[in-house]
């Protein structure tokens, strides 16, 4: 493709505005950005609409999404605890939600009652006693192994509670409060004959009980062990006396610090990160490059106008029946009818070859053939005739065998020993001398 | 709109700026932020400064036509009738098969000013090639962003027929001139016609002495003779779904066109009259009453359009169509295929219709490759691969066995010899005063 300067005089039409003369203007068929956006507007605003809708949904439903966390004071989920923090709160209480130490130590004053539920053993010993000390009352929902051996390593676990009815029967206010307790629930095992610090609420034996608090010698602070987590949630806190021993162990401070462990709390251990060990830099040329790749997808899969279609001519080949011919003869191994094929072609050839007319009788050219090749006529009639083929090793042979007698007889017609030859097919047709007459070579 | 490689490349060049000023991950973020916006900056820009695509006028200047395997050039005139200078990649949307090979060339145009795009086109199809449409695109000056359009700008060329056969013509023609008196070589015909008279020499026919014209004379005469002239030949080509199929990978239909094309050409200089109709079950092309020059042109004009029709040929109105060409005795070429007996029943059954009134000729195609599948006897599947070949041959055989007894005549040849041998034969019917 060349590109020539071509002045005024020497182009056909004008070029004077395009509009007048042999320029007629040329149209366009790409559609400007603003046909773009009209002809497609019920897309686009189909596809905003369901942004709006779906951005309002999650705005509309995003306070009570179901999946909080179990006890959590923000969760109004059957499982969570918000009734109990907000019942707390409209009390006068201050509820502080926390979620790592680090924000328990902020929060808790030297008065404060620190509500903990460590469903997933996040806290080690030490975390542990560290909470205990910090605080003056410490309500601990489900303890584990780990926390009983920091807290009261003479409390033990009691196993589910096979009472009917968990009475308080103890000296605890707030138990006395409460009176009877949700049956049913884990419990806690004391010592026998009991121990000066310990005292045990809703026994549901001797020795085993539904609340244990313990009393620090040294500091005087007082840990609530409560094996049974339903006492707490949105689910069960109205029935027996559920509410009043929530609110009587949690409320008797000012202050309430809500504490469910999370993973910031464990202690961080193993070689540093990948974010760590990495210049600052990584990820915004990662970005970078992302968005450069993005730029040449846009380059190089821009077409260059639409494409041009063409129609294109069928392409069969003409061979294909006799292929497909072939293909059957052979599955289905027609040795005698491909045979009989080869053998009705050799026959007219050699047939011309000895100098037979085209209607000549198969005993003729049989008795021709082998008086010229000079062989066993019974064998030609075998090989042109009689022979059935048993095995595909049989039909290559006759084959071989057609092809062979052929060559024979071609070659016996050329050596010109063929009186006989001559003498058949001066009797099978006339001798007609003018080339003009002939019309089928 | 498009970007360019040199956006890609700017917006990527945009990591050593991260590096360098970008210690900390917030800074680094920070630096990334501002190249994003340069760059997108820069770009608009760009894209503001380029030409508009949609200001250009398109004009087309395209030969009407040109033979199969020949070149001509494509102009394409463009003005840019925007207010910038224009700098833009130009696609001129050819069919692929106009042979146009790389259709983008890069013009720049100054505002109000015209430029020439030509391309060298090669078809490799014959009929009607086309092109609808010119897209370009411009460039803003950085080469940042693209502006793209395309223009409507329709052309057409016709791919005429090769004509590879009229490598034969000459030798054809020569041995058409034998058959008249000018030449030595007497050969004559029962329905020859008398030309003139000239003295004996030795050699000649003593069977064509003018005793007469002896006797008035003192000196041995001979007639001289001609063939006969202003005869009718009627080439009727069989467009029907046999046509479309390929031997020696050319279509049926492409060596019947090469035939039609040698013998209307060697008929016009035998002096006869050359009617061509290309029929399925409608007529696809005719031509009549055209003579000369005029002839081939109409020919291969009305051949380019022609394509295989995939449909049952109807041989029941061949007779009325060759009716409604002429009334007379005429030469009936019918171009066709001959394959199985029972594909050819429709041709058998109309021929002595055809024959009772003219003298026809039916030329077929063979195909080569099944003569050599053949005469192949390698292994188990070739002789099988053999005997369907030599079915196939004795079925073409028998069928033209049969439109023989039915007093036509056959021709078949492969496609490379199929035009001569239609000539040979014209010949030789033409040489025997059988037209």
């Amino acid at each position: 493709m060349s590109v020539t300067l071509t002045t005024d005089a020497a182009t056909p039409g004008r070029n004077s505005g395009g509009s007048s003369g042999g320029g007629v203007p040329t149209t366009v068929a790409t559609p400007t950005l603003r046909a773009l956006l009209r002809r497609s507007s019920f897309w686009i605003l189909a596809f905003a609409g369901i942004v709006i809708v779906a951005i309002v949904g999650v705005l509309v439903s995003g306070g009570s999404h179901a999946a909080g966390r179990a006890l959590a004071g923000d969760n109004a989920a059957p499982a969570g605890s918000m009734a109990l923090a907000e019942v707390l709160r409209q009390q006068g209480v201050t509820v502080t939600l926390a979620d790592s130490l680090v924000e328990v130590r902020d929060a808790v004053g030297p008065d404060s009652t620190v509500l903990l539920y460590d469903a997933n053993g996040y806290l080690d010993g030490d975390q542990l006693a560290e909470l205990a000390a910090r605080a003056a009352r410490t309500v601990v929902v489900a303890p584990d192994f780990l926390a009983l051996q920091a807290l009261a390593p003479t409390v033990g676990f009691g196993g589910v509670s096979a009472a009917s009815s968990l009475q308080a029967d103890c000296s605890l206010p707030a138990a006395n409060r409460a009176e009877e307790l949700l049956p049913g629930g884990d419990t806690l095992s004391i010592p026998q004959g009991g121990h000066p610090l310990l005292t045990g609420c809703f026994a549901s034996s001797t020795d085993t009980f539904s609340l244990v608090q313990v009393e620090n010698a040294t500091t005087g602070g007082l840990v609530s062990l409560v094996p049974d987590a339903r006492v707490f949630n949105n689910e069960n806190v109205t029935g027996y006396g559920n509410a009043a021993l929530a609110l009587g162990l949690l409320g008797e401070s000012d202050s309430l610090v809500w504490y469910l462990p999370t993973l910031a709390d464990l202690p961080r251990t193993g070689p540093p990160s990948l974010a760590e060990l990495t210049p600052g830099w990584v990820s915004p040329v990662a970005v970078l490059l992302v968005l450069a790749a993005v730029a040449a997808a846009f380059w190089r899969g821009r077409r260059f106008g639409p494409l041009v279609a063409e129609n294109l001519p069928v392409t069969v080949k003409a061979s294909e029946t006799m292929e497909g011919r072939a293909r059957l003869y052979a599955r289905s191994n027609a040795r005698l009818r491909a045979l009989d094929a080869l053998r009705v072609g050799a026959v007219q050839r050699l047939a011309r070859a000895v100098g037979l007319g085209r209607l000549a009788q198969l005993e003729e050219v049989i008795g021709t053939v082998a008086q010229i090749t000079g062989s066993d006529p019974n064998e030609v009639r075998r090989v042109l005739v009689n022979a059935n083929p048993h095995s595909d090793a049989q039909l290559m042979a006759l084959s071989d065998a057609l092809q062979a007698l052929e060559q024979a007889a071609g070659r016996a017609v050329m050596a010109g020993a063929v009186p006989a030859a001559e003498a058949a097919a001066s009797a099978s047709r006339e001798f007609s001398p003018p080339p003009a007459e002939r019309m089928d070579p | 709109m498009t970007l360019s490689g040199r956006f890609v490349l700017l917006l990527a060049l945009g990591v050593v700026p991260i590096v360098w000023f970008g210690p900390s991950s917030e800074q680094a973020s920070g630096v990334l932020f501002l190249w994003l916006l340069f760059v997108l900056a820069l770009g608009g820009v760009d894209l503001a400064l380029a030409a508009s695509p949609r200001a250009v006028t398109v004009e087309r200047m395209l030969p009407s036509r040109v033979r199969l395997g020949e070149s001509v050039t494509s102009e394409l005139y463009l003005t840019n009738t925007g207010r910038r200078r224009l700098i833009a990649v130009v696609r001129d949307a050819w069919q692929p098969s106009a042979g146009a090979g790389r259709n983008r060339s890069r013009v720049t145009i100054p505002r109000g000013e015209r430029r020439l795009v030509s391309l060298t086109l090669t078809p490799f199809r014959r009929g009607e090639r086309r092109v609808e449409q010119v897209t370009v695109r411009t460039r803003g000056p950085l080469g940042l962003m693209n502006r793209q359009a395309t223009l409507n700008a329709p052309g057409r060329i016709r791919v005429l027929p090769p004509f590879h056969a009229r490598k034969h013509l000459p030798s054809r023609i020569a041995r058409l001139k034998e058959l008249d008196g000018r030449t030595s070589v007497m050969v004559r015909g029962q329905g020859t016609e008398f030309d003139s008279l000239r003295e004996y020499v030795r050699g000649d026919d003593v069977r064509s002495i003018d005793w007469r014209a002896t006797a008035r004379r003192n000196d041995v005469m001979v007639r001289t003779w001609r063939p006969e002239r202003d005869r009718r030949v009627v080439i009727l080509l069989d467009t029907g779904r046999t046509s479309a199929a390929r031997v020696d990978n050319e279509p049926r239909l492409d060596t019947a066109f090469e035939a039609a094309l040698l013998l209307a050409a060697l008929t016009s200089v035998a002096g006869d009259r050359v009617d061509f109709l290309a029929f399925d079950r409608r007529v696809r092309g005719r031509v009549q009453g055209a003579s000369g020059a005029a002839l081939l042109s109409q020919m291969v004009d009305s051949m380019a359009m022609i394509d295989p029709e995939l449909i049952e040929m109807d041989w029941a109105a061949v007779p009325g169509q060759v009716r409604s060409i002429t009334s007379q005795h005429a030469l009936v070429v019918v171009l066709t295929s001959i394959d199985a007996a029972g594909a050819s029943t429709g041709l058998l059954a109309v021929l002595p219709q055809l024959t009772k009134r003219h003298t026809v000729v039916v030329a077929s195609t063979l195909d080569p490759a099944t003569v050599l599948a053949a005469a192949t006897r390698g292994g188990r599947d070739e002789i099988y691969r053999a005997a369907a070949a030599e079915r196939a041959l004795l079925d073409v055989a028998r069928v033209s066995a049969a439109i023989r007894q039915l007093g036509a005549d056959v021709v078949t040849a492969s496609p490379s010899q199929l035009p001569p041998a239609l000539a040979d034969r014209y010949i030789a019917l033409k040489a025997a005063g059988k037209l």
